[in-house]
């Protein structure tokens, strides 16, 4: 009897369930349609279409294999792409630590009780809603982001003479500087809204156990928001690719831009430069994914240790109790 | 005896404001620093929305003039009525308003749904679709906008009416979700309807609501602030999108950011008069300024309105946690 009632409940909970299945998916149908269609159904077309010449003729799109033509096209024969991806990837390099850290001192700075603190995050949150592609280029264009001139400055002149790569990148850096706090918007509301989740009673420990404020950030803050750095990394790594600043996006949207024919090539261009930057995130995964789960399970095991000795030794105390009844 | 009693609890009391005068002194000196660090910082994050305003209310001679660096000698609004002009600001307004408009509206709505599903209900390959909305936001436009091309083309050839230069293929992707930063306003409604306490559903349930009638009665009503959040983002951010706005919408539709990347082009087609000076007036900074500002004006609104809620919207995504 009480075997039966409980197999009903299950057939019930199962019931249920893929009536729950299914309601769920009718919500998440329209996304899960788009999804399919528009973008990862794209995505491998496009590593697809980069092997193919594609035409646009009055029958309607006609392809023809031409092996690696493209990439060879894109790597060796054009004469700005190669050039401009190892820009891409000095600007990636440069920018993407820059914002993060950026971001983290200005979030560590309001996350502080300070006055006109909602004045400053306004402040900093306004670029995320009034930059428009064409309106960057415009202030570039015009030198409004520029602060001032590094160029002739004596450190930068040796490292010209040094390394030109990095001392271009440096300096594009520096120049503008501006641009790259223009993308820590919504990376600095990430890191406070990280660093506010953090319980204030490690900093009180960690304080009364005489660390410095120093101390505190290396070993309490820093390990805690890494996570958070991680998606504030991967953000920017994509971020910095929708603006005109990334130098392959002119040539990529040229080749897109007259797509009478050509869409083969455009892939091979839009699939090398989505290769770097899925290694960038792959990078940023890497070097910023938190040791957490590792520490939690040397934690229990820890614990579980500790437990064990416990038991042992309240064992060992209740039997000896025992005998000195006895 | 009341008033020795007196002077020495005076005393007592300045020596201890003594003792804390130096702890004080070190607070402040922190407070300073990390004022003077945020005014820094916040110079060089509107150094060039300050350059852009000073350069466009400078006059021609203004500009020309090296004892001019910041502040014009007089308030020109010339710059403007060129670039009100040359902008066709009136059409492109209107235009902005309605394209990004009715995309934010679309995003709106799907992105509630998809939201709604995954903080409600627990379904089969939950987790692995939640990581795919992730890695639909990594995913960097120009790659899938190939495809999507030929596809609008194709479409477009077999029923005859042009698509390429409409509205319609953005329209189409917002519908399904696939929108500008689709991801990030998925993730905002999610966590808003994850904390819609559970009690209440099954309230609805039990006086018999079915499931669209739990999630229209409940649900919306209760996130109407959410909602606003959500398109207003949406909103700014479809108006902001150049990329694939440029390359689908062409100039067929005039948008007031795409006119502005092609002002110099513009300026000289229609040519400007502007009294005191020649009919083929030079393109300078100024202009543009002008216009950049003008086309800046609607988000600063927005902004200004409801930047709390924006700030807020961007916390409610909680990515920071799980």
């Amino acid at each position: 009897m009480a075997k039966k009632m409980s197999d009903k409940v299950i057939l019930k909970a199962i019931k249920r369930s893929t009536h729950q299945n299914k309601q769920a998916y009718l919500f998440l149908l329209p996304w899960l349609i788009g999804f399919v269609i528009f973008t990862i159904g794209p995505f491998f077309y496009t590593v697809y279409l980069s092997f193919y010449d594609v035409e646009s003729t009055g029958l309607g799109w006609v392809t023809t294999f031409v092996g690696m033509d493209n990439y060879i096209v894109a790597l060796f024969r054009n004469l700005y792409y190669l050039p401009a991806l190892i820009d891409f990837i000095i600007l990636e390099i440069t920018y993407v630590p820059a914002v993060v850290i950026a971001s983290f001192i200005i979030g560590i700075l309001l996350n502080r009780n300070i006055k006109f603190r909602s004045g400053f995050r306004t402040i900093f949150f306004l670029p995320v809603i009034v930059l428009s592609g064409s309106v960057m280029d415009q202030l570039i264009a015009t030198g409004s982001t520029r602060l001032s001139d590094f160029s002739e400055n004596i450190i930068f002149q040796m490292l010209m003479n040094y390394n030109r790569g990095v001392a271009r990148g440096l300096l594009n850096l520096f120049e503008n500087f501006t641009m790259v706090l223009w993308f820590t918007g919504i990376p600095v509301i990430l890191f406070i809204n990280g660093l506010q989740k953090i319980n204030t009673q490690l900093y009180e420990a960690a304080k009364i156990d005489g660390a410095t404020t120093w101390q505190i950030l290396w070993k309490i803050t820093v390990p805690i928001i890494k996570p958070t750095a991680m998606i504030v990394a991967i953000f920017t790594i994509v971020q910095i690719g929708m603006y005109s600043i990334n130098p392959i996006y002119g040539i990529i949207k040229t080749a897109m831009y007259n797509f009478g024919a050509g869409l083969g090539l455009a892939s091979a261009y839009t699939w090398i430069y989505t290769l770097v930057v899925l290694v960038f995130v792959g990078i940023a995964m890497l070097v910023l994914s938190s040791r957490e789960k590792k520490q939690v399970v040397k934690l229990s095991s820890i614990q579980r240790l500790n437990f064990e000795r416990i038991k042992d030794k309240r064992d060992s105390a209740s039997k000896e109790d025992n005998n000195g009844n006895n | 005896m009341e008033i020795i009693r007196k002077i020495s609890s005076k005393f007592t009391e300045l020596f201890d404001k003594m003792k804390h005068n130096k702890k004080r002194i070190k607070n402040i000196s922190t407070q300073l620093v990390i004022y003077a660090l945020l005014i820094t910082i916040s110079y060089v994050f509107l150094f060039p929305l300050l350059s852009m305003i000073s350069l466009a209310f400078m006059s021609p001679t203004d500009i020309i003039n090296p004892e001019v660096d910041w502040i014009p000698k007089a308030l020109y609004f010339g710059n403007f009525g060129a670039a009100v002009r040359v902008l066709d600001i009136y059409k492109t307004l209107f235009n902005s308003i309605w394209f990004s408009g009715s995309l934010a509206i679309a995003q709106t709505i799907v992105s509630a749904l998809t939201g709604y599903a995954f903080a409600r209900y627990d379904f089969r390959f939950k987790k692995l679709l939640f990581a795919l909305i992730l890695v639909s936001f990594i995913v960097p436009v120009p790659i899938i906008l190939i495809p999507r091309i030929m596809m609008i083309v194709s479409v477009q050839d077999t029923i005859g009416i042009s698509l390429i230069g409409t509205v319609i293929p953005q329209l189409v992707m917002g519908l399904f979700g696939q929108g500008v930063n689709s991801a990030i306003l998925i993730l905002i409604f999610y966590n808003f309807f994850k904390m819609i306490p559970n009690v209440l559903y099954e309230a609805a349930k039990i006086d018999g609501a079915n499931a669209y009638q739990q999630f229209w009665h409940i649900t919306i009503r209760i996130s109407l602030s959410t909602i606003i959040v959500v398109f207003l983002f949406s909103f700014v951010w479809n108006w902001n999108e150049t990329y694939v706005t440029e390359i689908l919408v062409r100039n067929n539709v005039k948008l007031m950011p795409t006119q502005l990347g092609i002002f110099e082009t513009l300026f000289f087609q229609r040519p400007v008069d502007i009294p005191g000076q020649d009919n083929t007036a030079l393109l300078s900074e100024a202009y543009k300024m002008a216009a950049t500002l003008l086309t800046m004006i609607p988000l600063f609104i927005i902004y200004f309105a409801a930047q709390k809620q924006f700030v807020e919207g961007i916390e409610k995504t909680g990515i920071t946690g799980e």
